[in-house]
């Protein structure tokens, strides 16, 4: 009964919204549907939850409330959405998306039973990415309970693709943890390298496939098969975010072979990227213990003493960094001044790998809980930036609305000189329209007299509508004030919580840079202990060399 | 004298006894507390900033409905929109929207708008007031086709505005083989 009346409402609102265009029946109300469910659609893509949902607000498509749920969700009310969603399960098109976000807004709330058995109906009722999806995160849930076995039978039902293929790398550390021998989870590996290659997404395909072969040759190293870790850290690209660690280790594989000089090359280019990248600062002390077991002890001797002013300008730049954070807050110093570099547009991708300040925003947003920070701090800007703009919109309106309520009216002989107007203008398109032979030029005629009864009918209409005219301002003028008093109550409370928000963002992100120092402090002192080594040995061989 | 000692000795013990164990409880509390403090004051943050969110998305529909109202009154009203036919055929750069040859709208699109579009989302390029009679929409296009061309393509639409509001729907399409760009305009009232 109630799914009845909603329906009724629903339709009466599709009549009334699309009163303009009667004339085209059920056909018309199925297209004018699909044009609101397709600006619903944009606006959501586009990071504009809140038209959205203006656009869904009576749209009665599965496809409208499924994409009212998720931007309900992206507006913070989940707990509506859930009821959306469940409508959604029981229906006919989108069981599989809406059972998936369930368990999203279950595991939200800490319910793993329920996210567990949304997940299940998601990978039984729903096919292509979102069945993939589901069947990935079942597998995740088998395996972090410790059934490897039955999470591997999982993926090995999945199609390849991105999922599997994280399915596989997620496993494979998995069997890294627990085997001595690596082999199951090279072999894990390598199915995750070929799942990969089936994502269609370019992008994200070559930063996982990046990430699988670091693992793997870090692996293959690890149990000292350094051919096998060779071969896959050559095939690791030069532009990614695991690329300095894999030159790192390849530099080590191949240093094990014996191969001092190709080694010491994959570290020297390894040392081209900041320091906060993993494997950059062992890449620098290695290049030392290359000269050193090629035996050229004074080049050894000055790339320690490089390695060492390296990390000592590093420890500078963190504490000058620590003083931004102290100063600025964490968002102005990592995620604005990282954003706001003076390099062009173009340049933008293959900047990003290199600039010190971008390097440490990357390496603090692989926790989670960084990004959920910088999350937070980014949409309560991005609200305070919008009402802002809202606000001087608003004042401007309420000037204008002020301006018009103070302003005289149209007289009747204002109007009926209006009225005069376009009967004479009426009249010589009639008589003009008796002359008119050619076709186009009726057809211009035909044109102006169209425009010329509109423009009568609105005027028959004005007399009425500027009678109501300065109600409707006023009505206009309280709506703008009680608009403009919301929209300052929510930039008050955006601020408040932005402040609350940078304070933890600017603990966790102080906490990263502590890290990031002592990570520093720890290689500084390796290489002061090289340098000493060294210096020792050499003063030996003096001493030998004396005593002969 | 000794007695009196002893009884506050045995007063005294359970006393103590108690405060220590509150002290303990306290103690026990605090820890419990510091350690989970972080977890739940970001909770509290993330439940206020949601609470917050929902509260802008309806204040956002209020906004709109003001504006509309304003600015855009019904019967002068315009608005523009742009769908993609076929979904492969074109990678959309730009749009700009000229009316009666005054630029009044342009775009430039990103990664996740062209999805959007191609998953059969509709774009909303412009929303204006025009009066009633003739006018033209010009439309300049530039996209990459599927067969790695730049193409820039020029579109002109001659319409008639009427009272009420008017809808215009610019659909884009480019097919195989060739995937030459063609814009079609279809109007709603």
């Amino acid at each position: 009964m109630v799914r009845r009346l909603r329906l009724v409402t629903c339709n009466a609102f599709i009549l009334v919204a699309l009163a303009c265009m009667p004339t085209h029946g059920h056909a018309a109300s199925n297209a004018g549907e699909e044009l609101i469910g397709g600006l619903a659609k944009f606006a959501l893509d586009s990071g504009d939850p809140a038209a959205a949902l203006r656009y869904t607000h009576n749209l009665p498509t599965e496809e409208g409330q499924l994409v009212r749920a998720r931007a309900m969700i992206a507006t913070g009310s989940g707990d509506r959405a859930r009821g959306l969603l469940e409508q959604l399960v029981a229906g006919q098109y989108y069981r599989g998306q809406a059972a998936l976000l369930l368990a999203d807004l279950a595991t939200g709330r800490g319910e793993p039973e329920i996210a567990g058995n949304y997940l299940e109906t998601a990978a039984e009722l729903s096919h292509g990415d979102v069945r993939q999806q589901a069947l990935y995160r079942l597998a995740e849930i088998r395996r972090e309970a410790g059934e490897t076995d039955g999470a591997g039978q999982l993926l090995a039902s999945m199609e390849p693709g991105y999922w599997s293929a994280l399915g596989y790398m997620n496993i494979a550390a998995e069997y890294g943890k627990r085997d001595l021998n690596p082999s199951r989870a090279l072999v894990a590996l390598r199915v995750a390298l070929a799942m990969t290659e089936e994502d269609s997404d370019s992008r994200r395909r070559e930063e996982l496939k990046s990430r699988l072969l670091v693992r793997a040759g870090h692996l293959a190293h690890k149990h000292e098969d350094y051919d096998k870790a060779i071969r896959f850290l050559e095939k690791v690209p030069l532009e990614s975010y695991s690329t300095p660690q894999g030159l790192y280790l390849h530099g080590l594989a191949l240093s094990a072979n014996g191969n001092h000089r190709a080694a010491m090359q994959s570290w020297h280019r390894a040392r081209k990227y900041p320091l906060a990248y993993p494997g950059v600062a062992n890449a620098w002390l290695g290049t030392g213990r290359g000269y050193d077991l090629s035996g050229y002890l004074g080049q050894a001797g000055e790339a320690y003493l490089a390695a060492n002013a390296s990390f000592e300008s590093e420890r500078v730049t963190l504490r000058k960094l620590a003083d931004q954070i102290r100063n600025k807050g964490a968002y102005q110093a990592l995620v604005r001044d990282a954003r706001d570099s003076n390099a062009e547009w173009f340049l933008a991708d293959s900047r990003t790998l290199t600039q010190p300040r971008t390097a440490y925003l990357l390496r603090f947003m692989e926790k989670p809980g960084a990004q959920e920070a910088v999350r937070r701090v980014a949409e309560l800007e991005e609200i305070d930036y919008q009402f802002a703009q809202r606000e001087v919109g608003l004042d401007v309106f309420r000037r204008a609305i002020r301006e018009r309520l103070g302003s005289a009216n149209a007289s009747p002989a204002h109007i009926a000189g209006f009225n005069d107007e376009i009967e004479a203008l009426t009249a010589r398109v009639a008589a003009l329209k008796e002359r008119a032979v050619s076709v186009p030029g009726q057809e211009a005629l035909r044109g102006a007299a169209h425009t010329l009864a509109d423009l009568k009918a609105s005027l028959g209409k004005l007399e009425q509508r500027l009678a109501a005219r300065d109600r409707h301002l006023n009505e206009l003028l309280s709506r703008t004030d009680e608009a403009l008093e919301r929209v300052r109550r929510v930039r008050s409370r955006a601020a408040r919580l932005q402040v609350e928000a940078e304070k933890t963002l600017d603990e966790m992100a102080l906490a990263f840079v502590e890290d990031q120092d002592e990570r520093m402090t720890f290689a500084l002192e390796r290489s002061e202990q090289q340098i000493a080594h060294l210096y020792e040995y050499l003063a030996l061989q003096n001493i030998e060399r004396g005593d002969q | 004298m000794i007695a009196g000692t002893q009884v506050i000795a045995q007063v005294t013990e359970p006393v103590r006894r108690r405060f220590g164990l509150t002290v303990a409880v306290a103690a026990v509390l605090f820890l419990t507390l510091a350690l989970l403090a972080p977890g739940l004051l970001a909770d509290t943050l993330d439940t206020e900033i949601d609470r917050l969110k929902a509260d802008v998305a309806d204040l956002s529909q209020t906004l709109y409905e003001l504006e509309e109202d304003v600015l855009y009154p019904a019967d002068t009203q315009v608005a523009v929109f742009l769908t993609l036919k076929d979904r492969e055929g074109l990678e959309l750069d730009t749009v700009e929207l000229y009316l009666d040859d005054m630029p009044v709208a342009s775009h430039l699109y990103t990664e996740r708008e062209r999805t959007s579009l191609k998953r059969g989302g509709v774009q909303r390029l412009y929303l204006g007031n025009l009066p009633h009679g003739a006018h033209q929409l010009r439309a300049v296009l530039t996209a990459r086709s599927a067969n790695e061309r730049f193409v820039r393509r020029e579109v002109t639409h001659d319409f008639r505005k009427r009272p009420g509001e008017s809808r215009i729907q610019m659909t884009l399409d480019a097919r195989a083989p060739d995937f030459e760009p063609v814009v079609s305009f279809q109007e709603w009232k």
